[in-house]
């Protein structure tokens, strides 16, 4: 595991790749320490309270760690260049998020065939293909000629399909089994919107002389576009998707262009839709006024938040212990809340090390859009980690009562199929931009020895 | 009861197991950042620091939802709504909400009025005394909230304010370490609490209400109201408001009632910085606006009348004479004389229709009522003497006349009352100009050595005052008392109601004579010079 300075060229190319993804490697094997003492004292609290040791008790963790491994073998062995950092990041969240689901008894531990058990496992392998299949500079074709319009007409179809044929559940709409398709927004739109900007840069960039007005000869189907999904969307009253989305949007026009206009102008219709939307629907007023002043109805509409703040006061810095708390009295935990949890059992102090770890992500994600000079896989890469910085920040501020909740989930942490799977191809995608164009490789290729 | 010493194998083995988790993540961590060059990606462009700004900003958007995740997290101790959420919703065993010894209620020589206690695992409230200090610490309840001081200084009781290095040192230490028993801080009042439980004794079981304070600072001695709820038991039953005896309401800052002839001292002000100085005729008969209007007599008309005899009347009397054998013939002339406007223009001055704030927090706020007075229509000119002797539309909060008289007794100062011995006092409003207010104050003096109060007379504490018997439709007169002393530097205003206690002379005032006596034991007051 020693790092090596220089690889021999004459050496075989699996052992060049391995050598140099030694961070990588570090940085996993630190995840899947960390999590096992997690596992640890969130067992020893199960058999503390008079819990029969079972033989399937280890296997959560024995599962996570040996996907550990496969990504690892795979991308040495496809000597894939992508980022190593944002690896070890992932690896931890996805593995703390795991570790935060078996004891929240989200699946059946004992039952090897719970599908629950293998979300994060196949989460991982997801993003493995994904980063795989679309790197050397693959992922330039997404949005190839009239593929760019079939991701936006796809996003309109998705949100139209679910309205109609979804169920609804506690005010929001779902498809079938309560799998939320509409999660797979946060790909296909800004794969749209950053293969539009990329096409469009200049034009969009050319603002009015002298009175600024925005091209609107360009931007006209985006904005159609965006009124129609937001449209679609807040009729299932997905607020949270809108904001994340049109977060991203306003970034990457303005990454994009250049232009700090739009910024101004985003910011102008932010706050009219938002005075908009208060006006029309109750249910944002309620989560308003359970924002403002949680003590007006705090056994209604303030019971889960406050809730979850008795469970990060009764935690306080060091909290009560992996597995010692009682986040069954949070409402949801599992999903929306599971910070709270985090708050409860881990203290301020654990709060703080995963918010560290999620913008070591966040800034990784910036740093390779920063580096690649593809203009699509710049604004991909941007628009995808703003996507995921918006969400986690929806969420934390919700849970902390720092801002109105907005029933986002935590990436990687909270419990939601779709939403995990969603957000492993967000990474995988990341992932790919990362590895950059073959053009730019400048690692010669190592001869093949004569005797292979 | 102590759960943090016996610690079993186990909670050992958490302990070092968190602390490893702990140790394993920041080295995690500390490795992402570290290895930012050894893993830096080469094979792409170079990199130009166009995201700097917005990872600065990212890093600053996290970093407040942190600090204002620690000040519930941390510091929700410090949060009283909070708190009483969590005592009453939150069923975690080791919620610290739950342990929590809550500081002291003192009174001004340190005697417990509140204090937290540990009983059969759960801490507390516990009220010594019952409902004796009720009306001024009000209570504070998980599920029905807190009321009076308990409310308003909540946040110092539960511990919050840190207001010193020490306090925040000891803020540290105990959030480093994850203390499960919180205390809060003592809060001192001006509350003499021997004063306080005589008062309480002397109404007995009559409804009424006493207000001392001092007038030079406002610090209030005695606030008595009775019946009383006992905070030290809360339920349901209490707020549904059955209970006839209304023990919620607190009648020395709340009630209103007429102040019968003890408003006759606002009145008199009046008239002396309107230059009266001369004297009116007092018919026997009586006086009155309009033939139909009841004629406004003297007491003395109707015990002459019970004993077949005619009553000649006062004559003419000047205005102290008139004070000393409190002549309502006398002042509801001298009501009328003054006029409508400058009546209206003396209550507005003397704030009434008003609240005075004593204290205020986010928590809660402890204030009183003044007085209710409607506007009076132009030509009521029967309305205006009747409200010259304290009848008709006119009504006060006891705690009110306390402050009306001991603005008399300051030089014509009103200072706002107050209940935290450290809050500053604070001159609230002049209510009558010195000279008056000097004129008036010797005039009171006559009126307890040779008028009407003449029986509560002790030379030492030369006690200033006048009483009042006041009419009112639910029964017998309400009796009132309102004085200060000594007369030649007033230490003590007082203010006494008893409801339905008859005459003025023969019950509050009596008991406000053994208040100040006894507050002349305990120090509060000065011995009179001797004349």
């Amino acid at each position: 595991m020693k790092p090596r300075q220089r690889p021999d060229m004459n050496t075989h190319p699996f052992v060049q790749a391995w050598s140099r993804r030694w961070p990588e490697r570090r940085l996993l094997w630190l995840s899947v320490l960390g999590i096992g003492i997690g596992f640890g004292m969130m067992l020893g609290s199960g058999y503390a309270e008079g819990r029969a040791f079972a033989l399937t008790d280890p296997l959560p963790w024995t599962l996570y760690a040996g996907t550990l491994v496969v990504l690892h073998l795979t991308l040495v062995s496809v000597r894939f260049q992508g980022d190593q950092i944002l690896i070890g990041a992932l690896a931890f969240l996805a593995g703390f998020g795991l570790l935060a689901q078996v004891r929240l008894g989200t699946f059946d531990v004992a039952n090897p065939l719970d599908p629950g058990l293998y979300l994060v496992p196949a989460g991982i392998v997801l993003m493995l293909l994904v980063a795989i299949g679309l790197s050397h500079g693959r992922y330039a074709r997404l949005t190839e000629g009239h593929w760019l319009w079939v991701w936006a007409a796809g996003s309109l179809v998705l949100v139209a399909v679910v309205l109609l044929f979804g169920q609804r559940y506690r005010g929001a709409v779902y498809g079938v089994g309560l799998v939320t398709p509409t999660e797979l927004l946060k790909v296909t739109v800004v794969v749209f919107l950053a293969g539009f900007i990329d096409r469009h840069a200049k034009r969009l960039a050319n603002w009015g002389k002298g009175f600024p007005l925005p091209p609107m000869r360009h931007l006209w189907p985006l904005l159609l576009f965006c009124m129609g999904l937001s449209a679609l969307l807040l009729t299932q009253r997905d607020l949270g998707m809108v904001v994340i989305l049109s977060v991203a949007l306003l970034v990457m026009l303005f990454f994009g262009t250049g232009r700090t206009a739009y910024l101004v102008l985003g910011g102008v219709l932010a706050a009219l839709a938002g005075a908009l939307l208060l006006t029309v629907f109750s249910h944002g007023q309620r989560r308003l006024a359970a924002w403002l002043d949680p003590f007006q109805d705090p056994t209604g509409n303030s019971w889960q938040i406050l809730q979850g703040l008795s469970g990060m006061y009764s935690g306080g810095l060091w909290g009560e212990g992996f597995g010692a708390g009682n986040p069954e009295y949070t409402p949801i935990a599992q999903s929306d809340f599971i910070y709270a949890v985090i708050g409860e059992e881990l203290g301020f102090v654990g709060a703080v090390l995963l918010v560290l770890v999620f913008l070591v992500l966040f800034g990784r994600g910036l740093t390779i859009a920063d580096q690649t000079r593809q203009g699509f896989g710049r604004l991909l890469c941007l628009g995808l980690t703003t996507e995921l910085a918006t969400q986690t920040l929806l969420n934390l501020g919700g849970v902390t009562k720092s801002i109105p909740l907005t029933g986002v989930t935590l990436p990687f942490v909270s419990h939601g199929g779709s939403s995990l799977m969603t957000s492993f191809v967000m990474l995988g995608l990341i992932l790919a931009v990362s590895d950059g164009m073959p053009t730019r490789r400048r690692t010669p290729k190592p001869p093949r020895p004569p005797s292979d | 009861m102590n759960v943090s010493l016996d610690i079993d194998p186990w909670s050992a083995t958490r302990l070092a197991l968190q602390a490893t988790f702990f140790l394993t993540l920041s080295l995690l961590v500390k490795q992402l950042f570290d290895l930012r060059n050894a893993a830096r990606l080469k094979h792409l462009g170079r990199p130009k620091g166009a995201f700097r700004t917005p990872m600065t900003g990212l890093m600053a958007l996290f970093g407040a939802v942190l600090l204002y995740q620690a000040t519930w997290q941390l510091t929700g101790l410090y949060r009283p709504q909070f708190v009483a959420f969590m005592q009453s919703h939150d069923r975690r065993e080791f919620n610290p909400a739950h342990w929590i010894q809550r500081g002291r209620l003192l009174d001004r020589r340190g005697e417990v009025l509140a204090e937290s206690l540990e009983r059969e695992g759960r801490v507390q409230r516990h009220y010594p005394d019952g409902p004796v200090f009720a009306p001024v610490v009000g209570y504070t309840h998980p599920r029905f909230g807190a009321s009076g001081m308990e409310a308003v200084v909540s946040r110092q009781l539960d511990g919050g304010d840190p207001n010193s290095l020490k306090d925040l040192g000891e803020l540290g230490r105990r959030i480093l370490g994850g203390d499960k028993r919180p205390r809060g801080r003592d809060v001192v009042l001006t509350i003499d609490a021997e004063l306080q439980r005589l008062a309480v004794e002397r109404l007995g079981a009559r409804r009424g209400a006493v207000v001392m304070l001092d007038p030079r600072d406002g610090a209030v001695r005695v606030l008595a109201s009775v019946p009383a709820h006992d905070p030290n038991r809360i339920d349901a039953e209490l707020f549904s408001g059955s209970d006839p005896a209304t023990p919620l309401l607190n009648r020395a800052t709340q009630g209103l009632y007429p102040p019968g002839s003890t408003f006759k001292i606002a009145v008199a002000a009046l008239a002396l910085e309107r230059g009266f100085n001369g004297t009116l005729a007092c018919p026997g008969d009586g006086f009155t606006t309009a033939s139909h209007y009841r004629k406004i007599r003297d007491h003395e008309y109707y015990s002459a009348r019970r004993t077949g005899h005619v009553w000649e009347g006062y004559g003419r009397l000047g205005l102290e004479r008139a004070l000393a054998v409190s002549s309502n013939v006398f002042f509801a002339q001298l009501g009328v004389l003054q006029g409508r406007d400058a009546f209206q223009e003396l209550t507005e001055r003397l704030g009434f229709n008003g609240q005075i704030l004593l204290h205020q927090s986010t928590y809660g706020r402890f204030a009183m009522r003044t007085g209710h007075w409607p506007a009076l229509a132009a030509n009521d000119q029967y309305g205006l003497a009747q409200a010259a002797i304290g009848q008709g539309r006119l009504l006060v909060s006891p705690a009110y006349m306390a402050l009306l008289t001991g603005a008399l007794a300051n030089q014509g100062v009103a200072v706002r009352p107050r209940l935290i011995a450290t809050a500053r006092p604070e001159v609230l409003a002049r209510f009558m100009h010195p000279d008056v207010a000097n004129r008036l104050a010797a005039m009171l003096r006559r009126v307890v050595t040779e008028g009407t109060a003449r029986a509560i007379d002790i030379p030492e504490l030369a006690i200033a005052g006048k009483t009042g018997t006041a009419e009112n439709p639910q029964g017998d007169a309400h009796s009132w008392f309102v004085g200060f002393a000594p007369a030649e530097r007033p230490a003590l205003a007082v203010a006494v109601l008893v409801e339905h206690g008859g005459y003025g002379s023969a019950t509050a005032a009596p008991i406000a004579r053994d208040l100040l006596q006894r507050a002349h034991a305990l120090g509060l007051m000065p011995s009179a010079s001797k004349p």
